[in-house]
Parts: C-alpha cells; sequence; structure tokens
C-alpha cells in the first residue's frame, strides 16, 4: 500500500507506536489533507487554472523533557521513519526543558456538525463555474469607467482535513472547508495611481458574497482613494475602519502571543489582570463559533478550543496560550497551539456615521503598507492611506503619509466602538476611533 | 521583504539536520564541481523517474492543447537549530518532495502538484494542469537534450546541511553566549542556525533536462536589552550558499554575529523617536539595500510590466533615476543567499543591468514574462517549492558603488535622518512603498548624534529615483526572504551609503 494514499489517522496512530519503540518517551503526528482550487481571471480571460491535492506530515518527539520536530511532504514509509528516527536522536542531543511536553489529556468532546465548518457544497460546485464566477466578479467591477486597469480577479475553493494523534492516547480529526472571491484594480493618473480591491470568504458556498456585491465593494475601496494627496505632518483624532480594526489586532494577538510575553519581547508581559484598556473594548478570541472562519475544535497539539476573553472591563484578561508557554508562564493552556482562532473586538453603540461625524479634524484610515510594529514595545510606525475628514465629513482622499503610535496608548485612548462587527473573517473588529495619533506627511508650515 | 519571524523558520525557511544520503553517483557529479548535471541520471538518482516517463508526463499536459509543458522536480531538506534559555530549545527537520507540472498556452496557465512522484500520479497532476487549455492536441515533445554545465556559483563543500550535529550546536551557542555576555543590560538572547540542501531537475516540452544542486544556510540572532524598564531588541544575521568554513571567517564567526545582535539592542535603549515630516535622509550601507529591493527590483519585475500594472511598464529606455544610479541584479555572485547558477525554469542566471547611469534598461524575467514581452529569458524565474509555479524575482539586487566618502555625504546634511538598520519593506504596483527603520540617528551638523527609533520611510520610487543625489564608494549587503505572492525567495540586497534629497518619515511630531 502507498503510504500517500493510505489511511491518514491509521497512519498517525502507527507512527505513534514506531516512535515509542525508536526509544521516545512521547510522540505527536499530525497530518494535514488539503485539496484546494484555483482560478484567476484578468481582463475576461482565464490567466491561470491551479489544483492540487496535498498532504502534510508534521511530528514532534520527546525524550525525557528534551524535543525535536520535523515534518515532511512525502510519507512514503522509509521516510518518515527515517524522520522520527533522526527526530529522536536529536532530541537525546538537545538538553533538557523543564517546560517541554505534550498537554495534559484532555477529554475531546465537541459535536463537529454543530461547528459548521465543512460544506459539502464546495466540492461538488464544478470549476468551470468557479471560473465563470471570477470572470462575472471582474466585469462587474470594470464596468466603472475609474478603473483603469484590472489586476484580475479570482475564485478558491479549499477543503482540509487534520489529524492528530499523540502517545497519551489522543487520535482526533476535523474537517473544514473554504470558498473566497476577490478582484482588484488601479485607477488614477499619470504616476499618481491607486490599487485597491476586496476579497470575500466562507466556509459555505452560500455564504460568499454575490459577484456584483464583491465587485462594489472593491470598486468603492479603489474610487474613493484616487486623486490621493499628503498632508501636512500633525496630531489628530483617527477613525480605524473594520478592516484597520483588524489590523490592530493582529498586533495585539501578538503581544498577547505566549511566544512574545515568555521571552519579554511584548509590551504586556506582565501585565495580567491590570487595567491596560478603555473599559469600551472587548476583544475575545473564540475557536467555537459556529461557520467561523477560524473555527477550529482543537489545536494544533490537542487541546480543546473556547471562547477565551483578552481584553474586557479594562483589564487585560488572558494571553494567547500553548501548553509550552502556558507552563513557562506558570498558567494553562488556552487551546491556542498554531495561533488565534476567531479573534474578534466586541460590537459597540455607535454607527459609523455617528463616529465620523464626531471628527472636526481627522484621519479615517483605510490602509497600511510595511510593517514597523514593535511589540517589544508596541510602537507603530507605518506608511497609511484614508480618507481627510474635516467637520464630520470625507474631505479628500489622502497617501503617502504615515501613521505613528503606541499600541498601549492607543488601547486607552479609544473613544468610540462601532456597532457594525461582521464575523466574515478569522480577525475581525468594527469601526473604532482613536482619541489622537500622529500623522506624517509634508513639512508644518512655519 | 521582510525580516524572518520565527514561523517562517519553521515553514518557509526552515532546513534539515545531518543525515542525508544522496546516490554515489551523484555525489560524484557534484565533487566534479559541475552545477548543471546533464543527463538522465538525475530524475533517476534523485527522484526514481525515468526520462520516457517524463516524457509521457509532458505528453500529457499538452494533450488538450497547451503549446509548453514543464515539471519542476525538488527534494530539499531543511534544518533549523535553536538556543534559547541557555539550552537547545528547538530542532526541526523538514522534508519538501515533490514535483510540479506547468502547461502554458499563450498567456494562460495551468498548475498541478503532487508529492507522490509515481508516473500515474504526476500524469494526474498533468491532466489537471492541462485543463487551462480546452482543445486537442498541441505541441509536441522535443526530445531531452542536457544543457551545458552552468558556471560553478556555490561551493558544496563541507555543507551546514551535512554538519555533524555537535558542530551545529557548538556554534549556535557561541553566537547565543556572546550576545548574553556582550553587555550587562542584555536580559535575553536567541540563536538559530538554519541549513537546506535542495536539488531541483527542470524538464520541458522543448527538450530541455537541467539540475542544480543549492545548499543554503543562515544564523540569526536575536537579544534583548532592558534599561530602567524600557526595552528594545536587536537582530544580527550572517549566511549564504556557503558551507561550515564560513562561519570561521572574520566578521561572520558566531560570536560576531551575536555581538551584532546586542550592539543594536543596546544603542537603541535611549532612542528617541524620530521627528515626523520630509527631510533629507542618508540610507546607510548594507541594509538599505530594502529600499533598492522594495523602490526598485520589485516594479521591475517583468510579470507587473507586460501586464501594464508596474508604475515602470512604459518606461523602458527613460531615464528614471540620476546619472549617479546604475542597478542590476547578480544571480552569480558565488556563495551569495540569493545566488542561483540555473532558475527554476532551468535557464542559466547571468547579471542583468536594470538602471544604467539613470537610464531603464532591463527587467527581470521568467519564461512566460520573456515570451510575452519578446525578449530574452535572463534567469529570473522563481519559486517557493515544487507547490508553486516560477514568476520572476530578484536574487542579489546591487545599487553600484559610487565615488562619494560616506562621511563626504554625512557632512552635506544639515539636519535628517540616518537610517541604518530595518524590520523589512514593502512595495504596490503603483510604485510606493514604506521601510521600517528599527534602529536611525539623527543627523545634526553633518553628524550622527542620538539614536532613532520607530521611524517608517515612505515614498514612490518614481520619486525616490529622482532624489537620490550622492552615492558612496562603500558597499555592503543585506540578507533577506522576499515574499510575494504568497511565495518566498531567498534574497540579497546590496547599496553604498547614499543621500536622498527629501523623504516623509513617519515618527511623533
Amino acid at each position: 500500500m502507498n503510504a500517500n494514499t493510505q489511511d491518514p489517522r491509521a497512519l498517525a496512530e502507527r507512527l505513534v507506536e514506531f516512535g515509542k519503540r525508536k526509544g521516545a518517551s512521547d510522540v505527536e503526528i499530525s497530518i494535514e489533507e488539503t485539496k484546494e482550487f484555483r482560478a484567476g481571471v484578468r481582463d475576461q480571460s482565464v490567466e491561470s487554472l491551479q489544483q492540487s491535492d496535498s498532504r502534510t506530515l508534521s511530528l514532534r518527539v520527546f525524550v525525557d523533557g528534551r524535543t525535536a520536530s520535523a515534518s515532511s511532504t512525502d510519507l512514503a514509509q522509509e521516510t518518515v521513519e527515517g524522520l522520527l528516527d533522526r527526530a529522536v536522536a536529536r532530541a537525546r542531543s538537545s538538553e533538557q526543558d523543564p517546560f517541554a511536553g505534550l498537554p495534559e489529556k484532555e477529554t475531546l468532546a465537541f459535536d463537529e456538525a454543530a461547528l459548521r465548518m465543512y460544506d459539502p457544497e464546495i466540492a461538488s460546485f464544478p470549476a468551470h463555474k468557479k471560473v465563470e464566477a471570477a470572470l462575472k466578479t471582474e466585469a462587474a467591477g470594470l464596468k466603472d469607467p475609474r478603473m483603469k486597469k484590472s489586476l484580475g480577479a479570482n475564485y478558491g475553493s479549499a477543503e482540509q482535513t487534520f489529524h492528530l494523534a499523540n502517545s497519551r492516547g489522543v487520535s482526533a480529526s476535523y474537517r473544514q472547508s473554504g470558498v473566497w472571491s476577490g478582484c482588484y484594480f488601479q485607477a488614477g493618473e499619470g504616476d499618481n495611481l491607486i490599487q485597491d480591491g476586496w476579497t470575500d470568504g466562507s466556509v459555505t458556498a452560500s455564504g460568499l458574497m454575490a459577484p456584483e456585491a464583491i465587485a462594489a465593494k472593491a470598486v468603492g475601496r479603489v474610487a474613493r482613494l484616487v486623486g490621493a494627496r499628503k498632508v501636512e505632518t500633525q496630531e489628530v483624532p483617527v477613525v480605524l475602519e473594520p478592516t484597520m480594526t483588524a489590523w490592530l489586532l493582529r498586533f495585539l494577538s501578538e503581544c498577547v502571543s505566549g511566544f512574545a510575553v515568555s521571552r519579554k519581547r511584548s509590551f504586556l508581559a506582565g501585565k495580567l489582570g491590570e487595567a491596560v484598556c478603555s473599559p469600551k473594548l472587548t476583544v475575545v478570541d473564540d475557536g467555537l463559533l459556529p461557520a467561523g472562519p477560524g473555527t477550529r475544535p482543537f489545536d494544533a497539539e490537542g487541546v480543546p478550543t473556547r471562547r477565551t476573553p483578552i481584553l474586557s472591563g479594562g483589564i487585560l484578561q488572558n494571553y494567547l496560550l500553548d501548553t509550552y508557554h502556558a507552563r513557562k508562564l506558570g498558567l494553562k493552556s488556552n487551546g491556542h497551539a498554531g495561533g488565534t482562532t476567531n479573534l474578534l473586538l466586541e460590537a459597540g453603540p455607535a454607527s459609523p456615521e455617528e463616529i465620523l461625524r464626531s471628527v472636526e479634524k481627522g484621519l479615517l484610515l483605510t490602509g497600511t503598507l510595511g510593517q514597523g510594529t514593535v511589540a517589544t514595545t508596541g510602537d507603530i510606525s507605518v506608511g497609511a492611506f484614508g480618507l481627510w475628514i474635516e467637520k464630520g465629513e470625507v474631505a479628500f482622499p489622502v497617501a503617502e503619509i504615515t501613521l505613528s503610535g503606541n499600541l498601549g496608548e492607543i488601547l486607552k485612548s479609544v473613544e468610540s466602538v462601532g456597532n457594525d462587527l461582521e464575523l466574515r473573517r478569522a480577525v475581525s473588529g468594527p469601526t473604532v476611533k482613536i482619541a489622537s495619533l500622529t500623522v506624517g506627511g509634508k513639512a508644518a508650515k512655519a | 521583504m521582510r525580516r524572518v519571524e520565527r514561523r517562517d523558520f519553521i515553514k518557509v525557511a526552515g532546513t534539515g539536520l545531518g543525515a542525508f544520503a544522496v546516490s554515489g553517483l551523484f555525489s560524484d557529479r557534484l565533487a566534479a564541481d559541475r552545477v548543471s548535471v546533464p543527463g538522465g541520471s538525475v530524475l533517476e538518482a534523485q527522484f526514481g523517474v525515468a526520462l520516457e516517463d517524463a516524457r509521457k508526463v509532458l505528453e500529457a499536459a499538452l494533450s488538450r492543447g497547451a503549446d509548453f509543458a514543464e515539471i519542476y522536480f525538488e527534494h530539499k531538506i531543511a534544518g533549523s537549530l535553536t538556543v534559547e534559555d541557555d539550552i537547545v530549545k528547538e530542532s526541526a527537520e523538514e522534508v519538501v518532495h515533490g514535483a510540479g507540472v506547468r502547461v502554458l498556452k499563450g498567456p494562460q496557465w495551468g498548475y498541478a502538484y503532487t508529492s507522490d512522484l509515481s508516473l500515474e500520479a504526476m500524469k494526474g497532476a498533468a491532466m489537471a494542469a492541462a485543463s487551462v487549455a480546452e482543445s486537442a492536441a498541441g505541441a509536441r515533445v522535443v526530445p531531452f537534450s542536457p544543457q551545458e554545465a552552468g558556471r560553478r556559483v556555490y561551493s558544496l563543500e563541507g555543507p551546514v546541511a551535512k554538519a555533524e550535529l555537535p558542530a551545529k550546536i557548538a556554534l549556535v551557542k557561541e553566537a547565543y553566549s556572546a550576545a548574553l555576555a556582550h553587555d550587562k543590560r542584555i536580559i535575553k538572547a536567541s540563536a538559530t542556525l538554519l541549513d537546506e540542501w535542495q536539488s531541483v531537475a527542470i524538464v520541458n516540452s522543448e527538450g530541455l533536462l537541467a539540475s542544480d544542486t543549492r545548499p543554503q544556510t543562515r544564523l540569526i540572532v536575536r537579544a534583548t536589552a532592558e534599561q530602567n524598564g524600557e526595552r528594545s531588541t536587536g537582530a544580527g544575521s550572517a549566511g549564504g550558499r556557503v558551507g561550515m568554513a564560513f562561519y570561521g571567517q572574520e566578521g561572520t564567526r558566531p560570536r560576531d554575529v551575536g555581538a551584532e545582535a546586542a550592539r543594536e539592542a543596546v544603542t537603541l535603549l535611549g532612542a528617541v523617536n524620530a521627528q515626523a515630516g520630509e527631510q533629507a535622509v542618508v540610507l546607510g550601507r548594507g541594509q538599505s539595500g530594502v529600499m533598492v529591493h522594495e523602490a526598485v527590483g520589485h516594479p521591475l519585475e517583468a510579470d507587473g510590466n507586460w501586464k501594464k500594472t508596474s508604475i515602470m511598464w512604459d518606461k523602458l529606455g527613460q531615464t528614471v533615476a540620476t546619472p549617479v544610479v546604475t542597478i542590476y541584479d547578480d544571480a552569480t555572485i558565488p556563495g551569495f543567499r540569493g545566488s542561483l547558477a540555473v532558475d527554476d525554469e532551468g535557464t542559466p542566471t547571468r547579471p542583468v543591468t536594470l538602471i544604467e547611469k539613470g537610464k531603464l534598461v532591463g527587467f527581470l524575467h521568467d519564461r512566460l514574462s520573456a515570451r510575452i514581452m519578446k525578449l530574452e529569458r535572463n534567469g529570473h524565474g522563481r519559486r517557493d517549492s515544487y507547490r508553486s509555479p516560477a514568476i520572476p524575482r530578484m536574487c542579489n539586487t546591487v545599487l553600484a558603488k559610487g565615488e562619494t566618502p560616506p562621511e563626504e555625504i554625512l557632512r552635506s546634511v544639515k539636519r535628517g535622518l540616518y537610517a541604518q538598520t530595518y524590520q523589512g519593506g514593502m512595495v504596490q504596483g503603483t510604485g510606493k512603498f514604506t521601510f521600517s527603520v528599527n534602529l536611525g540617528y539623527l543627523i545634526e551638523d553633518g553628524k550622527l548624534t542620538r539614536p532613532v527609533k520607530n521611524a517608517t520611510l515612505i515614498g514612490t520610487n518614481v520619486q525616490i529615483l529622482k532624489d537620490i543625489e550622492l552615492v558612496g564608494n562603500d558597499m555592503d549587503f543585506f540578507l533577506g526572504n522576499c515574499g510575494k505572492g504568497g511565495q518566498w525567495a531567498t534574497v540579497t540586497a546590496g547599496t553604498p551609503t547614499l543621500k536622498i534629497r527629501s523623504m516623509t518619515v513617519g515618527g511623533r511630531a
């Protein structure tokens, strides 16, 4: 029997036994199987079709508190047994780490159907329909004369099965699906070009936005930035639209990760239980949200996921922890091996229009460019795009500006939280208004 | 381009340890100092695939009307070894093994891959890729003729990937200890050694049969300093397509890399925020190569130009920069992180001039862009792995040395910012870019004064090329991992000290 086609669950269980026989005190094997399809179109013709059916095996071994890991895209018996063999040898050459090891066994009880992670419709939706959807999306966008150039539209779908087995008796799996479609355009004159677009995603085929709706969203995002200019350097209130709130949440998740906190590479290290933010902010990571884009019943090491409050009532409630970093911090894993699940800022009372109207002069942030975030200090300094707000209304688009501030200060100075939360991405939040940030641009007039 | 974060060590740049055997035949050919190994033996020896089967797969790929088909075979062992908290904290080995089939029909392409190299599985991938074309039979497969051996671009002697584990552990510990010992304000350090041993073979329907064996290694150290409750982080790095001997050389010894990380972290203690606004900026040599990479390199990758989405597509032959600016990409620099003997489509590499004394003269091509633009391929088709088709990418991108001594460049600035190290940068097709400066200095009356943190440089490539006023007579290189379209590539970027007349700097007002 070809190892590349055999039952992954049986293979994982067999390899756990093999690792034990080779001298490992503990073994963990995971196998990810992915079927993926991607179609790309540009200027109303098919540009690319990609298809794959692949498997990746990952393993960890522990020998008396010493550890080693490995992975392979080749699941042939001799390859994976060789990998396990060498991993045990490497672990023996390592040193004891008091925090290393598998999680304590917890009962994995979940209702896979209720989590709605998988839609069989996606597999049966034929390729040519997916191509048609991408063509339709692009065509709808190109009807707008301001869209000078298409950067392409796409449609993709994937099905993934994750299996995990370890030497503490865990052997479990779950199946996920996903579908996404988007389009991107360039607009503007001469060398002052703008590019942007939109991609929607869903766990279920029927949950995906219609081609016309995706195109309208993309066109709106491009058109509003045409003719963007710089502004003078100044400190102003900044409104984050939902995608930008998500950007800030991703930085926050880095700062509350056990990885950064245990290494003191986060300004939030040592702040658990302390007042760190405005009471207006409630941030949670919820792995069990039905049909959520980041939903999964257990994490990469078999720990059940849950709803984990991060910020609420102004207090830092929890870090995002896997087993190793939890032990290191004297805490307990909350199912975050492999990262966040559905990370979200809960909706507040204000409508986005109300929030904009409250700004006398300031920036509606719509995009950032570059990294420029430092978890150690919380400092932020990035390139930015957006709309300049005067007297509560959009005045003109801005680009080639920079935005700087500090996440610690931002969390405390949130003035309002919008009611426009949509759960279409694994990290999401509503519109948010921050009291003041530095916008860098032209030299201020003397 | 961005600096490697931890997860990338494992997932992207991840590499392997020790025990890796190749067939005797293959080893002999490597020892014979040739990088492109001719003959069907590579497919047989390394991948267990007969040439006749490769031909059958290509025929299947062409069966629905495509005009070109290609198979890329890859076997890579990658290792990583991390010392942290005074112990060997992590060691990993990654095996990447498989083949990707691509078909072209005019500007259209189809791609499918498999990690199972049986004839049946590869034919399945070929048929899936072929579906982009929808007519009867397409082009015919030309009989294979092995490509001439290329020039030697990297030494296969004493590779890190095959070094004994204890030697590697000692190397990483030396770097780690050097960072901690450098200054009592260093409270934490980590050091990671990455290594890679990649074999590739490429066959196509035009009869091409090429192969390459590529070593890669990198040592990365991170250090955190603390003083009066304030923390800062610095990094040091060295590596290339080199062997263990590289880490014995002055300047790239593990202790040198450790000290580099510690120095940056300590210098950042007490650094002030940058002054926001437009000002003169001096880009320090070496790491400022990230500017050349983002602002010049990406917009000159030919895919954005045949699609007319890059700001540069209509500027070939025009003056786009000041006359002091000459920029080229050279994949043949021996032992460099971005070097290649043949690219991932089997095209032999050569130096490519992009901007000559201010004039735009060339683009970086893969097969598809060269065919559409009717220009010559120049060895810049690269891919992350067999799971992705090749696209135009940079290798080692260099802004050529100028004539002004760096001190003279500083003296010409009354007040401005000096950028020394970076967290990374990003560019859009519109030419708008940002770089995040990790460590900089204020320039006051022609001298470097206080260290500066959290500066962002923002601009457009069209503008910055016209604002490069002075080019230093020094030179250094930056080692990077460049992400584009979800694919990663190992690159370097080099630059002398540069003076930019005026740039927008982000910081505090």
